[in-house]
């Protein structure tokens, strides 16, 4: 049974190393971590983080996030310094930024790492939530999942109009607690607003089967054309204790 | 240092001390140019007056540099700066800069002792001696006041000649026996390790072959684990190079400025502050030493 769930987008810039000098995005960090806080309240047995992948499979609790592989230069004493020995087995980013906001928020406890296929569909989603939500007596889920990437003319997809009904609905959604709504989502439109989250919110949706929730959004913006949701979902049994703020 | 087989082992630079600052490898400091001058080659005469020349420093400050380097001779040949007329020039001066900017480091070009226990008094606190240990006093001086003591190669020159018909074996094989011969007195002489800088001093006591060849091959200096000093700006090397006058040389300054960062120089003296610092910044940022001050670009 889930006793919370979380929502946050993973953009590689989550990563405060990543940004340089500048922070950028400090209030998204801090909302992402405040939801990271919140799941871990709810005193799970397990986590389970879930994030979009090339494939559906899960990872080993000991794979580490690889940020060389977007800033080659992080982890090296400078031009002449060795490069640091790559991990066999690297997270896709999505989970390794959600270990990393694990760690931040104090949680020592046991993991499960599950990468979903971009290509995976909702039944094949919904199934891998509720197995997910089945792990232990007491499972919380931290979801990793990007809305469109097309809301700007300097968005990384340029501008397609039709990401705002689609970002909107998916925060409708979260909100409201209408996980039909979620598994309702057209895959080929996400597909087209590049919004990477769809797997990841399907599979929140299936986790959260017959369950009644309510969604409490942290934050929501979209800073470089990219939709940045970040939510506290909890089912009807075990009421938010905290209040967010919202933006955007 | 050469061991006794001859060999050089590369040594890996360390953090530079200067006042009270310290400064770590990666964290490359630009040395503004202040002369107190009536006739400096670039730009003569325009920091001679005193407010002028305090305008300037305000200037270099504002622009980031992290060191002011006042002179009161210049490197030419010319009329004659007594000792008493270079202490004119530069210690009333440099007490002015030192309780304006209680934190800035301080730097004075001179070679002579009297000078350095002078604007050491004043507030100094790097002696930058172009002239290759003329005078030895110098590094007493920095000992008993606990200042940092550049030690550059000059050749064979006396202060103020000009290079005629100098050749080498070897340029930087000279450079680094001289530079580091000179840093082995220094210690001797009381100076502390972590407070001792070198530089080739491109134009000293070189024709323009020779600078282009000691920049080319800096690498072998900063091997030496001491903090490089380079002083490039506007130089005749870059001028016979590009074939240009002193007004016109500042892309040909930045491009030896970016070869010398990219080597691992630590401290640039320059006239161009500001275009320098990115110059600069870029290179360490490029060597992995920097991170960019903000990237987004692909990260969303």
């Amino acid at each position: 049974m889930l006793t919370a769930a979380a929502l946050c987008p993973a953009p590689p810039l989550l990563a405060r190393e990543l940004t340089g000098a500048d922070p950028v995005v400090p209030e998204l960090r801090q909302a992402c971590l405040d939801a990271a806080t919140e799941l871990v309240r709810s005193a799970p047995d397990v986590v389970a983080v879930v994030g979009t992948a090339d494939q559906t499979r899960a990872f080993g609790a000991r794979g580490t996030l690889d940020l060389a592989a977007y800033a080659p230069a992080l982890g090296r004493g400078g031009r002449d310094g060795a490069a640091p020995p790559r991990s066999a087995d690297p997270l896709p980013l999505p989970l390794g930024l959600g270990c990393r906001l694990l760690d931040q928020a104090g949680y020592v406890g046991q993991f499960v790492l599950q990468a979903v296929s971009e290509q995976a569909s909702a039944a094949e989603c919904a199934a891998l939530g509720a197995s997910l939500a089945d792990a232990a007596s007491r499972v919380a889920l931290l979801v990793m999942a990007d809305g469109s990437a097309r809301r700007s003319l300097k968005a990384p997809g340029y501008l397609d109009e039709r990401s705002f009904a689609f970002d909107t609905q998916v925060t409708d959604a979260i909100r409201d607690g209408d996980m039909a709504a979620l598994l309702a989502l057209d895959a080929g439109l996400a597909r087209e607003l590049m919004a990477t989250g769809r797997p990841g919110w399907q599979v929140l949706a299936g986790a959260l089967a017959g369950q009644r929730a309510a969604g409490l959004i942290r934050y929501r913006d979209d800073p470089f054309g990219v939709a940045y949701l970040v939510a506290t979902i909890s089912p009807a049994h075990e009421p938010t204790t905290t209040s967010g703020r919202e933006r955007g | 240092m050469s061991d006794s087989t001859g060999a050089r082992q590369p040594r890996a630079q360390e953090v530079l001390r200067l006042g009270n600052r310290a400064f770590p490898p990666g964290q490359p400091l630009v040395m503004g140019i202040v002369n107190r001058t009536p006739d400096s080659f670039f730009r003569p005469a325009v920091t001679w007056d005193e407010a002028e020349a305090m305008e300037r420093v305000h200037r270099v400050i504002a622009d980031g540099a992290d060191i002011v380097d006042v002179g009161g001779i210049p490197a030419a040949p010319g009329a004659e700066v007594d000792v008493a007329e270079e202490i004119r020039r530069t210690a009333g001066f440099i007490s002015a800069i030192r309780a304006r900017y209680p934190q800035i480091v301080i730097s004075a070009d001179t070679w002579r002792h009297e000078t350095g226990r002078a604007v050491c008094e004043a507030g100094a606190d790097l002696l930058n001696d172009s002239w290759g240990g003329y005078d030895p006093r110098l590094a007493e001086v920095a000992a008993e006041f606990g200042a940092g003591l550049v030690c550059a190669h000059a050749g064979r020159q006396q202060p103020r000649t000009r290079p005629f018909r100098v050749a080498y074996a070897d340029v930087m094989a000279d450079v680094l026996d001289q530079v580091q011969r000179l840093a082995e007195r220094a210690l001797a002489a009381g100076v502390q390790r972590d407070r001792i800088v070198i530089d080739a001093a491109h134009d000293f006591g070189k024709n323009t072959w020779h600078s282009l060849e000691v920049t080319r091959r800096l690498a072998e200096m900063t091997q030496t684990g001491f903090p490089v000093l380079v002083s490039v700006s506007n130089k005749d090397f870059v001028g016979e190079t590009l074939g240009l006058p002193p007004e016109q040389r500042l892309p040909g300054t930045l491009a030896a400025t970016a070869i010398c960062a990219w080597h691992g120089a630590r401290i640039f003296r320059v006239h161009q502050v500001a275009e320098s610092r990115q110059v600069i910044d870029m290179v360490s940022a490029i060597r992995g030493d920097r991170p960019p001050a903000r990237a987004v670009r692909g990260l969303a």
